[in-house]
């Protein structure tokens, strides 16, 4: 036994020795600052002056959403329940699953099965982006003439720009009104497409006229109930914060506003 | 690059000349939605009646406070203070001043009458939206007096399933085990009770251990494990006839009952020789089948809602996990793979999810996952904690808990407690005494 | 290298081990418990003057140690004395598992202690197995102590 005991001593000391002959020492290490980086606070002002490159790319984005949209919301009810519901994912895996599910709805097998009721309005909007395409592979071609017309254009767009959009503090202002209104019921199925799209019509104190719920045949599908009681609680919403926060100047570019709900951010957590 | 988006700028520009303004509304607040519930109008000549054979002065408003409570206890709403109502109930019913209702902040209001006609209780209820200030729902039905409680859960179901587009659970009972007495000699009795707390009842004496017990999908029956004569055995009761029965003649201990979705099979456990397989009996022609067949321990069977599937607790590869298997037996496929020990599967009724008890590191948790095992999520943690069980909607799970004894091992006790899917709402069930075992019945309605 | 450095460092790891080796998990030979297994006499009852009438198992076990078999030995001896005495072995578990599976488990290890009975000769009709899974504790205690106690098979007198 005491042999054992100074056998094991021994070595436990001879460890002790090597890992002390060997150990680092805890010098001073010098600090090393990193560069200083300057940053210039931008005011926000009541015109956004956004130049266009960044600013074509976001309607170009837009109009890829709404074929997006429109698409998945043609599918028949029938493939929306045989995609097993998923769990409210786990936060490493909520990113995939967005993507993931983003993907199965750009692929539905049926299109135009239902009618859609598409209010006259919106028609106009949609566009092929095909021919935009197609007019993409002449762009070069056309180098030369759009050359000259870029100057007409810049002021064109400055105009163009108010009529297309809100101003960066505008849109704050009604969003953070609305956010505070809206109550989303938390009943709804997480893993469903959960966007209401109301076109609204405004008087200049920000009271509204008349709500239109877009997809409004969805609303009675069957299956599709959850539809009813999102779009519901959107309507709720909007009546409940009159009058909205609108701009003080501008009423022809803002008397119509479409609002488009989506709860899948917050269900999804 | 440029150059092509102003090509496509140049076509917009002449079709969005005056372009709709879209603006992307992403949150919005998870506060409950207040409603506001009048007291049901009710004539005095009715009101006198009811007060005669139900003992209760106003029964208009005794109904109210039940859908108010449900609406509470769900979370979902935020029911408002009477006190600050300003019609009264009988104009409210007819055509209320939606004006005086958003002074208060009421976005739904539901009010009603109740009458007693023919000698039985006739209700009508309407639930009304009123920020658009229009009818959502009008309904009307008529039952005998003494089921005046279902009516309060019956209305809180269809205001529920209208307001949030799900399936309500509140016309439902719950069976669990009522236990008194010091730790190493507990006294168990079955128990039912309605899902708010109510009308509860004892459906044994005490005088033997009673464990697990488990509803029908008819709601007629119950089956649970009983040491009756000091023999664990499965057994069937009648709720109304109070008729006990052991189910199947066999040889040694069966246990961890349930019902099949079609209410005609029991599927058990039965142990032998050291040895606990699946078995299912049939109710009506009395036949044995034996489901799983391996030396390791099977039990907490659970059948999937279209009766295809089972799901179960095995410790085949060494320890406790959770494996789904056909109907048959054939074709067992563990799910559960995280670190730990998983027990007492049971199959949501929408078919979604299987919840389970988990023990990792010296903690329960109650937590549910996807059929194929994927999307596991855990909703609590306890220092002990197990067996859910569903609401018919899926959406809420009710489980039991047992406390940590200090170092006399004294402060022992037991309580039910529920959660809902998402993991908010997280309370206790309130019992007469201590608590375990709960199970959830399936809608009274249907 | 300086020495003084070296010396200091020497110091500072010896006493780093040290302080390591007194933070380390208990040995698990205390006086009740070897590994999990109770070892202990507490809550042990006799069936006869030197013969224990339990034995006790580590957390998921079925095993039978040394000491149980020993135990089971000193039980079969004294059942073939007494030839018309016969016995239930009531199994049990301790609290930290789920219920069902613990009743299975309790009968696990009645049976467990009932096989090797056998091997000693004692026919299986004078034995039948019972279990309580974690119904019956014998101690309250919420402690990996209290909890080794509860996990048991317990030989009883039938007649």
């Amino acid at each position: 036994m005491n042999r054992n005991i100074l056998i094991s001593f021994g070595f436990h000391i001879f460890l002790v020795i090597i890992t002390a002959m060997s150990l680092p020492f805890l010098a001073q290490k010098t600090i090393n600052l990193p560069p200083i980086v300057s940053v210039e606070l931008i005011q926000i002002t009541d015109k956004t002056n956004i130049p266009f490159a960044p600013k074509a790319k976001k309607i170009i984005e837009k109009v890829k959403e709404k074929e997006k949209k429109l698409v998945s919301e043609q599918a028949p009810p029938k493939k929306i329940k045989k995609q097993k519901p998923d769990a409210i994912p786990l936060p490493d895996e909520k990113i995939e699953k967005i993507k993931k599910i983003k993907d199965e709805k750009q692929n539905p097998e049926k299109l135009e099965t239902e009618v859609k009721q598409i209010s006259e309005f919106e028609k106009k909007e949609l566009f092929d982006t095909n021919n935009i395409a197609a007019l993409i592979d002449k762009s070069k071609v056309e180098n030369a003439k759009t050359n000259k017309k870029l100057d007409k254009v810049t002021q064109n767009q400055d105009k163009e720009m108010n009529f297309g959009r809100l101003t960066l503090s505008e849109e704050d202002a009604l969003k953070a009104q609305i956010f505070g209104c809206w109550s989303i019921p938390l009943g709804l199925p997480y893993n469903e497409n959960l966007l209401v799209r109301i076109k609204l019509q405004l008087k200049p104190d920000g009271s509204i006229i008349r709500t239109e719920i877009l997809d409004h045949a969805r609303m009675n599908k069957p299956g599709q109930g959850f539809y009813k009681v999102l779009a519901e609680s959107a309507l709720r919403a909007i009546k409940l914060c009159q009058p909205l926060r609108v701009p003080s100047k501008g009423y022809e570019r803002w008397k119509e506003l479409q609002l488009n709900f989506d709860a899948r951010e917050m269900l999804e957590g | 690059m440029i150059l092509r988006y102003l090509i496509i700028l140049l076509i917009l520009l002449p079709i969005k000349a005056f372009a709709l303004i879209e603006v992307d509304i992403t949150r919005g607040n998870l506060n409950p939605l207040p409603v506001a519930v009048s007291p049901l109008s009710i004539d005095e000549k009715s009101k006198n009646s009811f007060n005669k054979i139900l003992k209760k002065k106003n029964i208009g408003v005794e109904i109210a406070v039940i859908v108010e409570n449900n609406l509470k206890q769900s979370g979902l709403f935020n029911p408002l203070n009477k006190d600050a109502f300003l019609q009264k109930p009988d104009i409210a019913n007819l055509k209320p001043r939606f004006e005086d209702w958003n002074l208060i902040k009421a976005q739904a209001l539901i009010t009603g009458k109740v009458t007693f006609v023919d000698e039985k209780l006739r209700v009508e209820f309407r639930l009304w939206d009123v920020l658009a200030g229009k009818e959502m729902m009008a309904l009307a039905f008529t039952t005998v007096p003494s089921n005046w409680r279902r009516v309060g859960h019956i209305i809180t179901d269809k205001v529920y399933e209208r307001l949030t587009g799900e399936n309500g659970y509140f016309d439902t009972r719950i069976i669990y085990v009522s236990e008194k007495g010091p730790k190493t000699n507990r006294i168990k009795k079955l128990a039912i009770m309605d899902q708010d707390g109510f009308n509860n009842k004892y459906l044994t004496l005490g005088n033997e251990l009673v464990l697990t017990p488990r509803f029908s999908p008819t709601n007629q029956m119950v089956t649970y494990l009983s040491y009756f004569k000091n023999l664990p055995r499965v057994y069937l009761l009648d709720i109304e006839t109070g008729l006990q029965e052991v189910v199947g003649d066999f040889p040694g201990m069966t246990f961890a009952p349930r019902f099949s979705p079609d209410g005609k099979k029991i599927i058990m456990s039965f142990a032998q020789d050291g040895n606990s397989d699946i078995y299912t009996m049939d109710l009506e022609n009395r036949i044995v089948e034996r489901i799983t067949n391996h030396p390791s321990i099977d039990t907490s069977p659970s059948f999937s809602p279209d009766g295809k599937y089972i799901t179960f607790n095995s410790d085949r590869s060494g320890y406790q996990q959770i494996y789904v298997m056909n109907n048959n037996g054939k074709n067992v496929k563990r799910i559960s793979f995280g670190n730990g020990l998983y027990g007492t599967p049971v199959w949501s009724p929408r078919g979604d999810l299987i919840a389970f008890t988990k023990l990792h590191k010296g903690k329960f948790y109650i937590g549910v996952m996807r059929t194929d095992g994927t999307g596991e999520r855990l909703l609590t943690e306890n220092f002990y904690q197990e067996a859910p069980s569903w609401s018919p909607n899926g959406r809420v799970l009710i489980f039991y808990r047992e406390t940590k004894t200090n170092a006399k091992g004294e402060g022992f006790s037991a309580k039910l407690w529920s959660i809902d899917l998402t993991g908010y709402n997280e309370k206790m069930v309130e019992t007469e005494n201590d608590a375990s075992d709960p199970s959830w019945s399936s809608l009274l309605s249907n | 290298m300086n020495l003084s450095k070296i010396l200091k460092n020497g110091f500072i790891i010896l006493v780093a081990s040290l302080v390591l080796t007194a933070c380390a998990t208990q040995k698990k030979t205390t006086g009740q418990l070897q590994g999990d297994v109770y070892t202990g006499s507490d809550s042990v009852e006799y069936l006869a003057s030197g013969v224990p009438d339990r034995v006790f198992f580590a957390t998921n076990e079925i095993v039978l140690t040394t000491a149980s078999r020993e135990t089971l030995r000193k039980q079969a001896a004294w059942l073939r004395k007494n030839s018309d005495i016969n016995i239930v072995l009531e199994g049990h578990a301790d609290e930290r598992g789920t219920r069902e599976y613990n009743l299975a488990l309790g009968e696990r290890r009645a049976n467990s202690a009932k096989d090797y009975l056998m091997t000693y000769g004692i026919s299986s009709n004078r034995i039948s197995v019972l279990s309580y899974g974690k119904e019956r504790p014998v101690d309250s205690g919420s402690n990996p102590l209290a909890w080794s106690k509860n996990r048991r098979s317990v030989s009883v007198k039938a007649n």
